[in-house]
């Protein structure tokens, strides 16, 4: 207890002086910031407001221990706007510097008491050390966001949808589906079929080397959907070995008009839609 | 109460658009209103129109369905169009629970197509 | 982290509850579809606690932590849900019953917590997660 209410007393004394200090501090830290070349892309507005946020929010987060406001700020710094002319890099030093700013301003008013000195940095760096690290994960998190993003883009130019005749969609898959892949191809060819306002979608799997149930419920779920806007679905290319592992999983094949191969796909769809012309006359 | 759903008549069939999301009082009293309009127009369709609905939950699966199960027994077969992809894929996750008994065409074009479609069939299996 | 409490207590509250759980699943990020996915799904809970519980409260929150993501709870007084497996296996006696909807909603959803007592009222707690 008694430990307690010292680390909550040192806290807010620490706390105070920095706030005290801050015009100074600020200062110092723009200024060590500027010799190493970090704010050279910055305009002197936002390295004046900037700096404000970030100190501030140092302080605010030393001293309530809660770090909500940090987490908040980092994101933004990862994601919007703020300080988008520096590079992470640069963004990281900067930070560095700041918490070598506040170490030796500790080290420079605690330095007459040894003692003293060691339990106000026992409270500084782990704090000192947390947000930094915020930072840096956001930084991380970020990045990961963005690959993910781009590899998302790249899926889907790499599942084309064919239009092959006025009404007619066909949509070759190879590779191996997993979930998310898979989820993105429904996605995409129900947006076609709206587009195009095709009634027949061929789905083609020759290139597809393993059928296993999640696959095959990903295709009847397309098969149901498709079919909620009006379209039918023939799948071409099952190989006779999927035959098997589909017949032998017990999937519903009920559902699923089949051909052998894409041509006896389109050869089937061409009937279909002959079919009705002739019906119109 | 006034219903602000108008409902038109193409041919021999009906035509009811939902602009907005209804609430339950509401669906009950359309269902009313298009029975006494196929009575009324011995209509032999119904195209119920759902491109303006974001969200089809089970109970209005369930109203759809039977809209469409009563108008059947009017003589009026049923044909929804229009729907959100993002709706079709939520409602077949939803679940086989729903009973889609309801035909589906993608816009009200194919959907007139396929009720005249289904019409001239009835006639020549009966002839 | 935002949270926005809702009473339901008529089938107005629950169109209205819905447009509030899509635009939170569009400020969180969730594409089309998972949109879809999720405000069917609060019109599930909300319908069972309006139509089987005479009302209940509904809480949207914005889930930020490590992953973001959306939590819906919806809390009813109601009489409870007795036979709880048969539920949440999908299948009820009347075409409507007492937990029809949430059969649907867990399917929609990556998380489903469902607590409920006979007499006191039924908990639902929904989750998904973005991708």
């Amino acid at each position: 207890m008694k430990k307690l209410a010292k680390e909550k007393e040192l806290t807010e004394e620490l706390s105070g002086l920095l706030e005290e200090h801050a015009s100074d501090l600020k200062k110092q830290w723009v200024k060590e910031m500027t010799e190493m070349g970090l704010l050279e892309k910055l305009t002197p507005v936002e390295i004046d407001q900037q700096s404000t946020a970030i100190y501030d929010t140092c302080v605010l987060t030393l001293k309530t221990g809660v770090y909500e406001a940090a987490k908040k700020y980092a994101r933004e710094m990862a994601r919007k706007g703020v300080l988008e002319a520096m590079t992470v890099e640069q963004i990281i030093m900067g930070m560095l510097k700041l918490r070598d700013v506040y170490g030796r301003f500790i080290f420079s008013k605690y330095q007459g008491d040894p003692e003293k000195l060691n339990e106000v940095l026992g409270i500084y760096e782990p704090v000192a050390n947390r947000i930094l690290s915020i930072v840096a994960l956001a930084f991380v998190e970020e990045r990961e966001k963005s690959i993910k993003e781009q590899q998302r883009a790249m899926l889907a130019l790499s599942t084309p949808v064919l239009q092959i005749r006025d009404q007619i969609l066909a949509l070759p898959l190879i590779g191996t589906i997993d979930s998310a892949r898979a989820a993105q191809i429904v996605e995409q060819l129900l947006n076609s079929i709206v587009a195009t306002q095709a009634s027949i979608v061929i789905i083609d799997i020759t290139g597809v080397p393993v059928i296993d149930t999640a696959v095959a419920n990903h295709l009847i779920k397309t098969i149901q959907a498709a079919k909620m806007l009006g379209a039918d679905t023939i799948i071409t290319g099952i190989s006779p070995a999927n035959a098997q592992t589909l017949v032998t999983l017990g999937v519903d094949l009920s559902m699923m008009t089949t051909r052998s191969t894409l041509r006896a796909g389109v050869k089937l769809a061409d009937e279909m839609l002959r079919l009705e012309v002739v019906e119109k006359k | 109460m006034a219903l602000q759903i108008p409902i038109l008549k193409i041919e021999e069939f009906l035509i009811v658009s939902f602009q907005t999301e209804l609430s339950d009082r509401e669906i009950e009293e359309l269902r009313e209103s298009i029975l006494e309009k196929i009575k009324e127009q011995s209509a032999r369709g119904l195209i119920i129109d759902i491109t303006a609905l974001g969200v089809i939950d089970s109970f209005l699966a369930r109203s759809l369905s039977s809209i469409a199960s009563m108008a059947n027994l009017l003589g009026a077969k049923t044909v929804v169009v229009g729907m959100q992809p993002a709706v079709a894929l939520t409602l077949v996750e939803l679940g086989l629970r729903i009973r889609w008994n309801l035909a589906t065409a993608l816009n009200l074009e194919k959907g007139l197509a396929l009720l005249r479609k289904n019409l001239r069939e009835e006639v020549t299996s009966l002839g | 982290m935002g949270e926005e409490v809702l009473p339901v207590k008529s089938e107005y509250d629950i169109i209205y509850v819905r447009g509030s759980g899509r635009n939170a699943a569009a400020r969180i990020g969730f594409g089309a579809v998972d949109q879809c996915r999720i405000t069917t799904a609060i019109s599930e809970l909300a319908r069972n606690a309006v139509v089987h519980a005479r009302g209940g409260v509904i809480t949207i929150r914005t889930l930020e932590d490590d992953r973001k993501g959306i939590e819906i709870v919806c809390k009813d007084e109601g009489p409870g849900i007795e036979d709880l497996e048969l539920v949440l296996a999908g299948g009820y006696s009347t075409v409507g019953g007492l937990g029809a909807g949430l059969a649907g909603a867990r399917r929609l959803m990556d998380e489903f917590d469902i607590k409920t007592e006979m007499g006191r009222g039924t908990t639902v707690t929904i989750r998904k997660w973005l991708r």
